[in-house]
Formats: C-alpha cells, sequence, structure tokens
C-alpha cells in the first residue's frame, strides 16, 4: 500500500490521501479480512471435498451425538441428560459432565438457519463449525495485533498468518468437531477484550471481556489459561510498577463478572473457588484491593513514614493471605491442582500416577520437528517479534512477552497446547514481520548524510544526569539507541523484499502441504493409493459399526477400549463399556483387565458386566499401525495400576525385554484375550506357516490361537475391525473349555468326570 | 481310620525330623534380625551365606537385592536405589524389632556373589528376589522359588517396592512405613543459602536495581526461554535422550532419524538456527534503517539478508532429513 504513494495521476492521489484516502484504506482492509477468513475456511476443506461430509476422529463423535440429542430434545432436557447408553453399568451424568458451548453454538446456528427456512442438516453444521470459526479467529487476531502494533500490515499478516498456520489447522479442519473448534476463537477474542479493557480502563470492555470468558468456559476445558495468564499479566504489571486505575477496574470487573459467568457452567460448578487452579486469580484479586487501597491513601497521606508503614502493611497482609491459603488447601477445603494440569509443572507425575493421562498421545511432549511442522518460518520470527515487543513496553507488550513465554513452555511439553501457542506466535511473528516490511517497502529514501545539513543529534548527549550504574543499562533495548533514518538504496529494498516474498511462498505452500498430507485425514475413513495411483478408500470402520447398527439388538453392550467408545456411541448407536470421557479410571481398568487376562479370567468380568459383542481393532493384515496391539501395552499398564498382582506388564515382555508376537511371544501375551481375538484364524489366511503381521513385521506361529469363550461375529473387510460375540453360559453347566474340546471329539479329561449318578430331570 | 492311622505313622518320623531343621531357621532368623538391627542396614551377604540364608527349610521371607555396586559395571540404578534400599532395610527393622513380620533383607553384590549370579544366569542389575518361606504358617507351596520384582519403570524409590513386599507378605503381618530421616544437612544448607541470598540481596540491592529493570536482561532471558522451548528442549527433558548417538560405522550422528525423535546436541544446533534467524531479522528490521552511512548499510542488508537466506536454507535441509517426503527447499542446501 505504501509503494503506491509513488505513483502519481489526480485519480490514484484522490482515492490514496486524505479523508477518500482514509475510506479507500478501510476498504481494503475490509476486502483483504474478508479474502483471508475465505482462505482460512477454503484451506480447512481438503477432507470434505476428498471424501465427504464426516465428522472425524474419535471426540468429534461424541460432540455429534450431543448436539444431536440437543436438537431433538430440547435445551432443558439436554442440560439434565444422562446416559445410559455408556460406561454401562454405571452410566454418565451427560448433561453435568462436559463442556456445552460447543453444542448450544451448532444448536443455535441450526435453529437461526431453520427459521431462515434454510434446508439444513445439523450434521453439515457440525463439519463446517470449525473453519467457519477459523475465520472468526483470523479476524480476532487482527484486532489483538491492532492493538498491539502501530504498523498498519501487522493486524492483516498476523490474521493471515492465523488463517492457515497449520498449528491451528490442526485442530479446525472441517468435520473436526471438538471444543477446540470454536475455543480458539474464544481465547483470542478474550484476548483482544482485555487488552482493550485494559488499555482503556473501560468497564464495558471489560465486561464483554468477562462475557467471553464465560463462553470461553462453557466451552473448553482450555480456559484455566485464561483464568491463569490474566492475574499473571496484572501481578507482572503491578511489579513493575505499572498498577493503575485502568488495570484495577478492567482487572477487578473481569474477575467478578467472569468467575459469576464461569460458575454458571454445571461442569465446572464451584471449581473457581474451591480449587488451585483459580487460586491464582483470586489471589491477585485480593492484591490488587490492597494495592489499589495503599495508593488512594499515599494520595491523601504524603507523610513519608506513614507509607513505609502501610507499605509493610500490605506485604504482611499479602503474606498471612497466602500462608491462609496454603492452609486450606493442605487442609483440603481447596481442591490441589487437578492431576492434568498439574502434570505440565511436574513433568514426570503423570507417567507414574495417571497413565491414563500419560497413554494419549497428544499428551506427549513435543519434538522440535512438530514445531517447525506447525509453524514454518513463525517459529524464528517469533522470538524477533518477542524482542520487539521491548521497544515499547506498554502493558500489551508485557502480556505479550508473558503470554509467549508461557505458551511455549506449555507446547513444549504437552504436544496438544501447540494451539495455544499459534496464536501468540502469529501475532509476534506478524509484528517482526511487518517492522521488516514496513521498512524495506518505502518508496522515498533518506537524503545522504552528507548533503543533509545536520545529521541526527547524539542520542546520549545528556547520559551524565544518569547515575553511572543507570547508564550503562541503557533504559531502551541497545539496538535502538539511535534515531531511524530509512533505507538509501532501492538494491537493498528489492533484495529484502524479494526475499520476505520467497519466504512467505513457502509459508504458504508449507501450509497447504501439511493441511493437505497430514490433517485432513478423516481417520475413520482411510486413503490408500492403488498400484495403478488411484485412491483407494478403506472404510472398515463404518462397515463394521453399521454391521453393528443394523444386526445387533440396540441394547447390546459392546466392549472395546475406550479410544471407540465415541464412535460406536455415534455411529454404531449401541451402549459401550468406556468411552473417550475417562473419567473413571477403574472401569476403564476392568476392561484392561479383561483385554490382557486368559479367557477364564475375562470371561466372568465379561459376563458381569452383561458383554454381549467385543471389538478390536487389528492392523496386521493391513499393516495399519493403529491398532490395538500396539495400544495393548497401555491396557496392561492401566489394569496393572488397579490390579499388581494380576497383570504385570513385565510378563508381556520376552526376558530380553522385548514386545513380541511372533513364536518368542511369552505365554501371557500369547494367552491373553487381546491377542487371541486379534490373531484368531488369522492364520488361515495365508499357506500354512506363512501368516505375517505386517504391523510388527513378524511371522506368527504357525498354530493360531483358538476361543472357546468368544465366537467370531464379524470382520471387515481389510480385517480392520474385528467384532466377537459372547458365547453364553454353557446349557450342560460345563466351562466353554470342556465344551470346545468335547466338540472337537476329543477324549473327555478325567478331571472333567462328573461324580455320581446321574439326575434323571424332571419336568 | 486305618488308613489315617497309617498315615500318621509314616508322618511321625518325618515330623521328628522338621523340628530341629526348623529350630535351625529360627535361629538364622534371629540373627539375622538381631544383626539388622544393630549395623541398621541389610545383611551384606556372599555365596555362602547367601545359600545359607535361603535354604530350604525356613519359616520367614527374604527379600534379597543383587545388584552390582561397583563403578566399572556403570549401572546408575543400582547405585541410587541402594540408599533407599538400606532406608527401606532400617525402618522395616526398626519398625519390627520383634521381627513378627519375618521378613529380612539382604544385599548381595556381583562382587561377592558371583557364583549366585551365574547360577541364576542374570543379566542384569538390580535385581530384588522375594523368598518365601517353606514352611510354617505362611509357606507357599512354590517351594524355593522367589518372586522377582520389576524394576521396569526406573523407580529408584523406597515407597514402591515397600508397597510391593507388603502386597507379598501375608495379611496380618505387621508393615512399619518407610521412614525417611530428618536431613539436617539439607535444613541447615537452605536456611544458610536462604539467609544469604536475603542478605546478598539487601546489601546489593541498589546495585541489582538497574539491572533488574533493565529491559535488555529480560528481553535476552525471555527469548533464551522461548528458543530454550521452541526447539524442543522439554522433550530432551522429559524422556532423557542421549546428547549424540553413534550411527554404527564409528562416527557420531547429531541428528535422530525420524519425526517423533531427536538428540540432545541437535535441539541446540536447532535453537542456534532459530537464534540466528531471528537476530538476523532484529538486524534487519531495527539496527540497519538506522545506520546513517548508506555504503555501510547496504553491505549489512546484503549480509543480513544473506545469513537469513543461508540459515533458513540450512533449516530446511535438516527438516527434510527429519520429514522424508518433506517436498520444499531453498537453494544453497
Amino acid at each position: 500500500m505504501a509503494a503506491s504513494q509513488s505513483l502519481e495521476g489526480p485519480g490514484v492521489r484522490f482515492f490514496f490521501e486524505g479523508e477518500s484516502g482514509r475510506n479507500t484504506r478501510g476498504l481494503l482492509r475490509l476486502i483483504i479480512l474478508c479474502t483471508i477468513a475465505a482462505a482460512a475456511v477454503a484451506s480447512r476443506l481438503f477432507s470434505v471435498i476428498r471424501f465427504e461430509s464426516i465428522i472425524h476422529e474419535f471426540d468429534p463423535w461424541f460432540n455429534f451425538r450431543a448436539t444431536k440429542y440437543l436438537v431433538e430434545h430440547g435445551f432443558y432436557k439436554f442440560w439434565d441428560w444422562f446416559d445410559d447408553r455408556t460406561w454401562h453399568p454405571l452410566g454418565r451424568v451427560t448433561g453435568g459432565t462436559l463442556y456445552p458451548g460447543l453444542m448450544v453454538t451448532s444448536g443455535v446456528i441450526y435453529k437461526v438457519l431453520r427459521f431462515l427456512t434454510f434446508p439444513v442438516d445439523i450434521r453439515n453444521i457440525c463439519v463446517l463449525l470449525a473453519p467457519g470459526f477459523s475465520g472468526l479467529t483470523a479476524f480476532a487476531t487482527y484486532l489483538l495485533t491492532s492493538e498491539m502494533s502501530d504498523s498498519p500490515s501487522a493486524g492483516l499478516l498476523a490474521a493471515i498468518f492465523m488463517g492457515i498456520s497449520p498449528g491451528y489447522i490442526s485442530r479446525s479442519v472441517a468435520g473436526s468437531y471438538d471444543n477446540e473448534a470454536i475455543a480458539i476463537f474464544l481465547l483470542v477474542f478474550t484476548f483482544y477484550l482485555w487488552i482493550k479493557s485494559v488499555k482503556e480502563g473501560s468497564i464495558m470492555w471489560a465486561g464483554l471481556c468477562a462475557l467471553f470468558y464465560g463462553y470461553m468456559v462453557s466451552a473448553w476445558g482450555g480456559y484455566v489459561f485464561i483464568t491463569n495468564l490474566l492475574p499473571l499479566h496484572a501481578f507482572v504489571l503491578t511489579c513493575m510498577g505499572r498498577f493503575s486505575p485502568r488495570l484495577y477496574v478492567s482487572y477487578t470487573t473481569w474477575y467478578a463478572l467472569g468467575t459469576l459467568a464461569s460458575m454458571q457452567v454445571p461442569f465446572v460448578g464451584f471449581l473457581p473457588i474451591r480449587s488451585s487452579d483459580h487460586m491464582s486469580a483470586l489471589g491477585v484479586f485480593g492484591l490488587l484491593q490492597l494495592v489499589g487501597f495503599t495508593e488512594w491513601v499515599r494520595t491523601q497521606l504524603p507523610s513519608k513514614q506513614f507509607q513505609t508503614l502501610l507499605r509493610a502493611l500490605v506485604l504482611i497482609v499479602f503474606a498471612l493471605a497466602f500462608g491462609f491459603l496454603v492452609l486450606l488447601t493442605v487442609s483440603g477445603t481447596i481442591a490441589p491442582w487437578s492431576g492434568r494440569f498439574y502434570s505440565l509443572w511436574d513433568t514426570g507425575y503423570a507417567k507414574i500416577h495417571i497413565p491414563i493421562i500419560a497413554s494419549v498421545s497428544e499428551h506427549q511432549p513435543t519434538a522440535w520437528p512438530a514445531f517447525f511442522f506447525d509453524l514454518n518460518m513463525l517459529i524464528w520470527l517469533f522470538p524477533a517479534g518477542v524482542y520487539m515487543c521491548f521497544r515499547h513496553l506498554k502493558d500489551e507488550q508485557v502480556f505479550i512477552v508473558i503470554y509467549a513465554v508461557l505458551a511455549s513452555y506449555f507446547a513444549g511439553v504437552m504436544v496438544r497446547l501447540m494451539l495455544t501457542l499459534t496464536p501468540i506466535v502469529c501475532v509476534a511473528a506478524a509484528m517482526a514481520l511487518s517492522q521488516i516490511l514496513d521498512t524495506f517497502l518505502v518508496a522515498s529514501s533518506p537524503e545522504d548524510p552528507e548533503t543533509k545539513a545536520n545529521g541526527s543529534s547524539k542520542p546520549n548527549g545528556n547520559a551524565n544526569i544518569h547515575e553511572k550504574i543507570a547508564s550503562a543499562i541503557p533504559e531502551s533495548l541497545s539496538s535502538t539507541k539511535s534515531a531511524v533514518v530509512g533505507i538509501y538504496t532501492r538494491l537493498s529494498k528489492y533484495v529484502i523484499v524479494t526475499a520476505c516474498s520467497i519466504y512467505l511462498m513457502i509459508f504458504v505452500m508449507h501450509c497447504t502441504w501439511v493441511t493437505s498430507n497430514a490433517y485432513s485425514s478423516p481417520s475413520v475413513v482411510l486413503a490408500s493409493r492403488l498400484p495403478d495411483g488411484s485412491q483407494h478408500i478403506i472404510d472398515d470402520y463404518r462397515e463394521a459399526y453399521y454391521w453393528l447398527r443394523q444386526n445387533t439388538h440396540p441394547t447390546a453392550k459392546v466392549m472395546s477400549w475406550w479410544d471407540y467408545g465415541y464412535q460406536i456411541g455415534g455411529m454404531a448407536d449401541r451402549p459401550t463399556l468406556v468411552d473417550n470421557n475417562t473419567w473413571n479410571n477403574t472401569h476403564i481398568a476392568t476392561v484392561g483387565k479383561a483385554m490382557s487376562s486368559r479367557e477364564e479370567v475375562s470371561y466372568p468380568i465379561m459376563k458381569e458386566h452383561e458383554v454381549d459383542y467385543v471389538l478390536v481393532v487389528f492392523g496386521a493384515l493391513l499393516g495399519y499401525s493403529g491398532d490395538d496391539i500396539n495400544k495393548f501395552l497401555w491396557m496392561v499398564r492401566i489394569a496393572e495400576g488397579i490390579w499388581p498382582d494380576e497383570v504385570k506388564e513385565r510378563d508381556y515382555f520376552t526376558p530380553r525385554g522385548e514386545y513380541r508376537v511372533d513364536d518368542e511371544a511369552t505365554p501371557t501375551m500369547r494367552n491373553s484375550l487381546m491377542y487371541k481375538m486379534s490373531y484368531y484364524n488369522f492364520d488361515k489366511l495365508f499357506p500354512a506357516g506363512q501368516a505375517v503381521d505386517r504391523v510388527r513385521g513378524s511371522r506368527l506361529p504357525t498354530e493360531g490361537p483358538e476361543l472357546s469363550t468368544l465366537e467370531e461375529a464379524f470382520t471387515s473387510e481389510n480385517w480392520i475391525i474385528r467384532i466377537y460375540k459372547v458365547k453364553p453360559l454353557d446349557n450342560l453347566g460345563r466351562s466353554h473349555q470342556e465344551a470346545g474340546l468335547f466338540e472337537k471329539g476329543g477324549k473327555k479329561k478325567k478331571a472333567s468326570k462328573r461324580k455320581g449318578a446321574r439326575v434323571l430331570r424332571v419336568e | 481310620m486305618r488308613f489315617f492311622r497309617r498315615s500318621l505313622a509314616a508322618l511321625l518320623p518325618l515330623l521328628c525330623l522338621v523340628a530341629p531343621i526348623s529350630a535351625a531357621a529360627e535361629d538364622r532368623f534371629a540373627t539375622g534380625l538381631s544383626q539388622q538391627l544393630s549395623t541398621s542396614r541389610s545383611l551384606k551377604l556372599d555365596d555362602v551365606s547367601y545359600s545359607e540364608l535361603t535354604s530350604a527349610p525356613r519359616d520367614y521371607h527374604v527379600a534379597v537385592l543383587l545388584t552390582a555396586l561397583d563403578a566399572r559395571f556403570g549401572c546408575g540404578l543400582c547405585n541410587t536405589f541402594q540408599p533407599e534400599w538400606e532406608l527401606l532395610a532400617r525402618s522395616w527393622a526398626k519398625g519390627d524389632k520383634k521381627g513378627e513380620s519375618r521378613l529380612l533383607f539382604g544385599t548381595l553384590d556381583f562382587e561377592d556373589g558371583k557364583a549366585t549370579f551365574q547360577a541364576m544366569q542374570l543379566q542384569t542389575a538390580p535385581v530384588l528376589l522375594l523368598y518365601y518361606p517353606t514352611i510354617g504358617p505362611n509357606a507357599k507351596t512354590s517351594g524355593n522359588n522367589p518372586v522377582r520384582y520389576d524394576f521396569t519403570t526406573g523407580s529408584d524409590n523406597a515407597d514402591p517396592i515397600h508397597a510391593w513386599l507388603s502386597r507379598q507378605l501375608p495379611a496380618d503381618a505387621p508393615k512399619p512405613p518407610v521412614v525417611r530421616p530428618t536431613d539436617y544437612v539439607k535444613i541447615a544448607t537452605l536456611t544458610t543459602i536462604t539467609l544469604g541470598v536475603i542478605s546478598l540481596i539487601s546489601v546489593a540491592w541498589p546495585y541489582m536495581l538497574p539491572y533488574i529493570q533493565s529491559r535488555n536482561l529480560w528481553a535476552i532471558l525471555s527469548i533464551i526461554a522461548i528458543l530454550l522451548f521452541t526447539s524442543g528442549h522439554m522433550f530432551n527433558h522429559i524422556r532423557k535422550v542421549p546428547y549424540v548417538a553413534a550411527d554404527g560405522k564409528g562416527k557420531v550422528t547429531y541428528f535422530a532419524g525420524g519425526f517423533q525423535n531427536q538428540l540432545g546436541l541437535e535441539t541446540q544446533i536447532i535453537a542456534a538456527i532459530y537464534g540466528v534467524l531471528a537476530f538476523a531479522t532484529i538486524s534487519l528490521a531495527l539496527k540497519v534503517p538506522r545506520m546513517a552511512d548508506p555504503r555501510s548499510q547496504q553491505i549489512a542488508v546484503i549480509v543480513w539478508g544473506g545469513v537469513i537466506f543461508g540459515t533458513y536454507s540450512f533449516l530446511l535441509s535438516i527438516f527434510r532429513v527429519k520429514n522424508g517426503g518433506y517436498p520444499f527447499y531453498l537453494p544453497p542446501f
């Protein structure tokens, strides 16, 4: 835009100067923002175009099911929803244990569209919700960045970065109907409102901030990030001596209204006053009252001694309050840090104490390629942008710095939290890049210093006023001491602008490539290439779930590992024992024990839980590595956590510590229900002794496992899903093993011979 | 009836045999217990005393830690676990002075018990074995086969061992908890350090204040933190990855294969690359437009632009190593 100044002519002049120039720029800005939103939406549609409009992965299936329930039964029914089709036989108080924001949002959109007589399907709203909100996120990022930087281009750059950076796309492609879909927009927008309110000191902005904070609380558990970041910001500002009535007004308004708003969500309830996660917000609220009081007293009483006394008083009160808080925590009135949150600080905690958290792949620490994969060049512009924030260190820049450091730490500990890092990376990187572009994209060059009458005066001319030490450490950043001159030659400008364009091009191509290759697979439907290059769709999941839906009784209980619980509930509409809402560790461990024990042990467990069908995922035929045998060790570990004497992880490893499925597999492994169900009849597919597991890359034993308490009910086309029916108790009261032997025509074992005379059955 | 009487007759001589042996076992337990109490450590065993202590008719439990403490074996876990093991043995012996739980703690170092290690064909250390009594009310039928504790989690803490032992012992046996002695040295050191820091701060506060308020310092600190975290330092910390690895040909690899893997040195290289790129960006954006001399500014632009281009190209080439199918690159590398 700045380059257009070189163009001459009255028309151009009219459009780019004065009042109408401002309007033109505003219009351009609007058009650019709309284009960015369109790009953000478009780049998330790969999966819809390639596959179809389908809900992805695991959690979204539950959200989808809950949304359907909401739309069918109305809001109040949804609020009181008790779901007896999951966690059999316990059930789940679904209305009180979920974040309803997502479902309510799509429900409202659905009702509005219906009211406007658009014949739209709720599934399509769910599928397209995340891309739609990504456009809004780009806009919110624009607003946030514009508050941070004077540069006209920073906001637009940040918006496009946010729109297409894979770190955010990974959780918001079409069909990824998860809480994060709307939560990131709310996160960024809440931060924007917070900055706005701190800048203006207005109750209105703070009230809006609290409103959106409440919305955020209702949408995603990650709201705790805001709950701790805003107090930290206020605290740091107070420590820096930047306490102001503006801060006081905005923080207290936000805290009071926001806490009340957050307590309206049943799942959160009284947590904001009872759990340690929220205590920092309360503490800073108290601190601000104290500081505010002192500031007020200071204006009333100028006496020096009194001020010292007051300062001491503040310190003592603060220390006392802190001690009281600690006491409450120790005595148990305030709940300690929740496990998920605590494991961010004590990184070894989850592995030992909560294996169920450690078992989730998105809770693993992040290796560096993941950062580069998700953020490309932004990752190195990011530190530069943070450095530039130190130039004019005002309230909002302090926020950027705190957010940047904290979020990078969190993202390093947990892959999933890359999501909270992405917005700040986009903002900071945009600030850095816009600084470069604003410097080098200027048509006019400064005069040569020799022709200038008098160059810029020496910046540190009056340094002797400062103290000796203070002058050694400059007030401003060392790189911004002298005055800005500008860029002299065209060559420099061309070089840098060309280079930046190349980097931006690579960025765009990178984002498209990553989105297309890594983040657009629904994981319910798998795609592969045939030898002739055409696409082949592997649709085993849906095949199996529809088989369940059409061939089993509506109340038939299906046991599977918890990963598939939501999908079974959503697609097959059958009750499950455990699902992805991992609220009951013992119940999950029970399933783990049933899977990892011998049939004789598992059968009573399955009978006690009224299991009718068992579902396993098996990838050995196709080489699909996300199957249950690869997840098996987690089942063992979680079961071992509850029954350390009955299930031992060591027994599943060979003496040399290898995890094997072939001839050398341990007896415990080969007798486990999971192993048997996975490899049952698998050897019949191959010539004798030739059965090969293509995931583990090993040859299987010649003799396949035998099942006596289960019978194969269904195996999908590519053997990815195998469903077994649990046999009823034997009519003659034998154990299934004996019955199996009898069927085979083998001799009855002597031990099983019944003593005593036969009793004639009399009706 | 007749059958019963005959079997009783057959048992009688056996019973006579058992009595003296059980007395011998009682004896061994009593000496072991008193030794444990007096030295307040686990029994230090060798080949002979080991086989004596675990010889067949016994009415007590033995928990033996087979370990390799000598520095030559380089067994880190053995050495870190040893004090915890002694702590467990000590607190157990102190808490159960009469020996009601009938449990003895022994330690067999590889140096003293090569024969035992060979007989058991042990390849790894430490190994914790628990022998059940063969006679008495708590005898187990499994004979002389000890149960083995798994050090799979790599935990060097006494508490999981205590929990495991408690599960193996009969339910009515006393299970004294692990009592950690107060570490007076640590308390003293902490107090001294705290006091020292407080006094240092109070004395040096006027001199430190400008540094604490210095933006440059905070800027540098934040950027170092960001570079550390975004280059995967936390991954190294949590997964305890090796610093460098051998490539199998006698050379050292700096970059681990695979997207989900990394080496310690690798992350430092990446952090340095990010740092160079960020620094060059800062120079281009902030320093260059402040240079008054056109010639030197021209040179600076070319140099910093070149640095960014070259380093970024290098970064992309490293990323292509990590992620095989990555299609983008910049010329030099």
